[in-house]
């Protein structure tokens, strides 16, 4: 009661006690959430018979190095740093791609009217939902057929077709909140649909163009499914694709996979970090009828 | 048994700095339909949450009836839960998923009244509220007035000592607003319960209350019955928020051919080089040229509201005056406009006199 | 808002995208049903053994990998994928609730709590095959942080590495994946919180409700809307889950943790059998439309409401 008094709104859990407990469990928690990152971050540099005599939350003896993430970059086998480079291949033009082409279909959406637009829109959310794995035999030889299979084109391809329909549900739920009235100022003045689209409908939704760029590039990063199935070449593999191998045949070598994972996560996390805002709204996004 | 509420020495600090409330005292008598009526962002429904114990007061006390529920300076604050107030609120909070007899008996069943005592109880008041049939409903299948309904309902079910209402009709359709507040006043006048309502609406005020509280910017600019705040406002801010149409206001000096005209007496003017000089439209009456009046005037523009004209009446040196049409005159016509009133403020705002005429 | 209409310019706004969908998604989806019956739905190859017919979903049916009435009955591992991604459902789905509805709730009430939501996020930020190795590596024997713990409360005899031992494996899987999936889970309960209307809650602590009859009555019921999406996503996602149990136990040991994703990927990567991994591919499917359904009801109301 006194500490309702004086933080001046009265509180829905009570006592200071009761809220004090709250804060310490819940950060006890938070923290205990994350500590396999921190574990993996210390094992990763340090040596690693360092980590498996002492444990990596022991604070001595700590000799720190960036050996582990040397031997993972420039692994003979499979070179991590060629693993990134690889991930930025794919993951940036399948970004741009189905962004690009979903935006058309979700403005089609949002303003067009269309005889059975409600079913294809039904159709669009069934997609989205489909499992990987509903499609990736008949992918597979249709790309064999192409010459497109372990290709990094090839994978582009299947990356941009299958971020489409997420992506145009998304934009169209962000269009469908945009003032007509500036589109029709536009019509108004003459200009064509596509003007219209490229002139006042892109520049308006930008925000929104930005999350759904960044949280699909941060899946088509992450996805390890399609990579697996469409790419051979140890030249050609994505990051995710190469870290599972990276792994050892008898004994696990986590100083090897600690510093991996620590690189496979990196651009994420930093996507994550630097655009929190429209990767949260994208996220929310994805889910739910925004 | 009904029971007052005394405010007194209430101040409101927002952090970092924003003052919602400054030093409110007020004695609001058992039974008493108390309005506060003040524009958006006055402090009014700060005041409200201060009553009902969902916000704390930065300094003073509330008491209700003789029980103080909350003094900051002697650490006394009493839970909502045990205040026995109810409140409706301004977008009238019902529970979504919850029909309107679980609204309805929410605050019972959270006392573990028994279930038969709880039914007599709110078929009791649902048909004192006229909706005893949509008992059964959800919230999304119902009209604004009936949910409004449904919201007083759940307020009064307790029995409480004090009835709290925010804005409860500004999301009514103007037509519905009227009969919701002869409801309201009815209602109120024979239950004999202690209410407190706040609007932004001097309509709803002056419809409902026995005594109102006009605030500002957090502070109290006067406290009476309607017609004391009609008749005498206490300042310019009253005099020109209270009255539909809004009172002509003039800032002038006192060499100003209008103050002279009007025979404004030397005791009054005393001591000051300008003078409010606020004039109702109902008081005052713009008449063909010839007739008896105090000012010379062409009439700029022609209005009906309702059944009444009123006439925009430029009476020279920048000054126009709205005023009742009581003649034939057009736009352009000269007429001649006599005043029954003037209210006279001191530059700093507060009421010098009144003259009748 | 009066709709646009349609002309042949305004078409070519969907074609880009049709001709991707159809080629790269629908076309797919129909011939890996057609093969999974047998037929051959890709001109110019030999991947069909069977005569057209229902034969592999009945070989599916009776491979051990699939579903292990033996193991079922015995309550042991492997039962089959099926039934271990039945498990993780009935495991994974409830804990993965309660874990999101409490966070969201609590942490209005502490100090730093949005870093603490964006702690718990990262799960869903991170590739989930780096989520896998972090499962196996929290549960190593000498490494993971689990152990630590059990060890740090008296229950050293517990600690071992439990992602290599049949009993343990697919459940130290599960958990992990509540780990994982939360930040997913507690994001849609805290938006969901965020867009509640203060005042009816405050109009319920006026009418007396203490914290827990808040919590019970008020919050949770209007929060279903939002309960409703995030149940469809979680089943959803453990349904299709594959990459954690790829970089971890790869299925193993001896299929303990195998989940459908993975033997189809089996049936394809290490039999060649492309008819067998088609019809687990499409059974998949069907166990996840019902919930897809449910989802794009709850979306389409939404939308309308
Ligand atoms: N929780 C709050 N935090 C900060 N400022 C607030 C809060 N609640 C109200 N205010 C401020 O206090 C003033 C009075 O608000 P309020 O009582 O809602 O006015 P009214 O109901 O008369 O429109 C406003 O300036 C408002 O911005
Ligand atoms: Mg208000």
């Amino acid at each position: 009661m006194r500490r309702a008094l004086r933080s001046g709104r009265p509180g829905l859990i009570g006592s200071p006690f009761k809220i004090l407990v709250l804060n310490v469990v819940a950060w006890a928690v938070g923290v205990l959430w994350i500590t396999p990152f921190i574990g993996i971050f210390m094992t990763s540099i340090r040596p690693f018979r360092e980590v498996v005599l002492h444990g990596w939350w022991s604070p001595v003896p700590f000799t720190p190095t960036l050996k582990n993430y040397v031997d993972a970059l420039f692994n003979p086998m499979f070179s991590l740093s060629r693993g990134i480079i690889n991930s930025f291949i794919i993951a940036v033009p399948s970004t741009l791609i189905p962004v690009g082409i979903a935006a058309l279909t979700a403005y089609g959406f949002a303003r067009f009217s269309l005889p059975v637009k409600r079913y294809l829109f039904v159709t669009i959310l069934f997609l989205m939902a489909v499992p990987q794995q509903m499609m990736i035999i008949p992918i597979f030889f249709l790309l064999k057929d192409l010459h497109l299979l372990n290709t990094y084109l090839g994978l582009i391809l299947v990356h941009s077709s299958w971020g489409i329909p997420w992506i145009t549900f998304f934009l169209k739920n962000y269009f469908s909140l945009l003032p007509v009235e500036l589109e029709e100022a536009a019509r108004v003045d003459g200009a064509t649909d596509f003007q219209v689209f490229r002139k006042v409908v892109l520049p308006l939704a930008l925000p929104g163009l930005i999350s759904a760029s960044v949280l699909q590039f941060a899946w088509v990063w992450n996805d390890f499914f399609f990579a697996l199935m469409l790419i051979f070449d140890p030249d050609k593999m994505v990051v995710t694709q190469m870290l599972p191998r990276l792994k050892g045949q008898y004994q696990v070598d986590w100083g090897l996979l600690s510093s991996g994972s620590v690189i496979a996560m990196l651009a994420p996390l930093l996507i994550y970090a630097l655009f929190n805002r429209y990767y949260m709204r994208g996220f929310r996004g994805w889910a739910m009828k925004g | 048994m009904a029971k007052g509420v005394r405010i007194a020495g209430v101040w409101k600090v927002f952090p970092p700095n924003v003052v919602a409330l400054k030093d409110i005292s007020v004695e609001i008598r058992p039974g008493e339909f108390f309005v506060i009526l003040g524009p958006s962002g006055s402090g009014k429904t700060t005041l409200l949450r201060i009553i009902a114990g969902l916000e704390i007061p930065t300094r003073g006390s509330v008491a209700i009836g003789d029980r103080e529920v909350v003094n900051v300076e002697k650490g006394v604050f009493v839970e909502p839960r045990d205040r026995n107030v109810g409140m409706v609120f301004q977008n009238w909070a019902l529970y979504p998923h919850m029909t309107a007899y679980d609204n309805i008996a929410f605050p019972l069943r959270l006392k573990r009244m028994p279930e038969e005592e709880i039914k007599k109880r709110v078929t009791e008041v649902a048909e004192a509220l006229g909706i005893a049939e949509l008992l059964d409903r959800k919230p999304g299948h119902m009209s604004g007035g009936q949910q409004q309904r449904v919201a007083v309902a759940r307020a009064l079910v307790k029995q409480p000592d004090v009835l709290l209402l925010d804005e409860p009709f500004s999301n009514l359709d103007a037509r519905i607003r009227v009969t919701a507040r002869e409801f309201v006043k009815e209602l109120q006048k024979k239950l004999g319960i202690t209410t407190i309502l706040v609007t932004h609406d001097q309509a709803d005020a002056f419809a409902v209350g026995d005594r109102i509280m006009v605030l500002r910017r957090g502070e109290t600019q006067q406290i009476g019955v309607p017609e004391e705040l009609y008749s005498s406002p206490a300042n310019v801010f009253i005099a020109n928020f209270i009255g539909d149409p809004p009172t002509n206001i003039y800032k002038l000096p006192t060499s100003h051919r209008l103050v002279k005209s009007l025979g404004i007496p030397q005791g009054v003017e005393e001591g000051y080089g300008e003078l409010y000089i606020g004039i109702r439209p109902d008081e005052a009456a713009a008449l063909k040229p010839g007739d008896e009046g105090h000012l010379e005037g062409r009439v700029v523009l022609v209005e009906y509201v309702g059944s009444r004209r009123y006439a925009k009446v430029d009476v020279g040196d920048g000054v126009s005056l709205k005023v009742l049409l009581e003649c034939d005159a057009n736009t352009g016509d000269p007429v001649r406009v006599r005043v029954q009133k003037v209210h006279v403020f001191a530059p700093s705002g507060e009421r010098l006199a009144t003259l009748t005429y | 808002m009066t709709s646009l209409r349609m002309s042949p310019t305004r078409i070519s706004f969907f074609i880009p995208a049709l001709i991707l969908i159809l080629v790269f998604v629908v076309y797919p989806i129909i011939a890996t049903i057609l093969l999974s019956l047998n037929i051959n739905p890709i001109p110019g190859t030999e991947i069909v053994e069977g005569a057209p017919g229902l034969e592999n979903y009945v070989k599916v049916v009776s491979d051990k990998r699939f579903l292990n009435p033996k193991g079922v009955e015995q309550a042991s591992f492997p039962m089959g994928a099926i039934v271990h991604n039945v498990i993780w459902i009935a495991i994974h789905l409830p804990l993965t609730l309660v874990v999101g509805i409490l966070f969201a709730v609590f942490l209005q009430y502490v100090k730093g709590g949005s870093i603490i939501r964006s702690f718990i996020f990262l799960g869903m930020v991170i590739p989930m095959i780096v989520g896998g190795l972090l499962i196996q590596f929290s549960f190593d024997k000498d490494l993971g942080v689990v152990n630590l713990l059990l060890k740090a409360s008296g229950l050293g005899f517990l600690a071992k590495t439990w992602t290599i031992y049949p009993d343990t494996a697919l459940f130290s899987l599960i958990l992990g994946s509540v780990w994982l999936w939360s930040g997913f889970t507690v994001t849609m309960y805290s938006a969901g919180l965020s867009s509640l209307p203060r005042e009816v809650i405050e109009a319920a602590i006026v009418d007396g409700a203490d914290f827990k009859t808040i919590l019970f009555k008020i919050i949770i019921p209007m929060l279903k809307p939002v309960t409703l999406t995030v149940v469809a996503m979680t089943i959803l996602w453990d349904l299709k889950i594959f990459d954690i149990v790829y970089a971890s136990t790869q299925g193993g040991p001896g299929g303990a943790s195998n989940v459908l994703a993975l033997l189809m990927y089996e049936y394809f990567a290490r039999l060649g059998d492309y008819a067998m991994s088609a019809t687990v591919a499409t059974i998949l499917t069907l166990v996840v439309i019902p919930v897809v359904l449910l989802w794009i009801r709850s979306i389409m109301r939404g939308g309308e409401g």
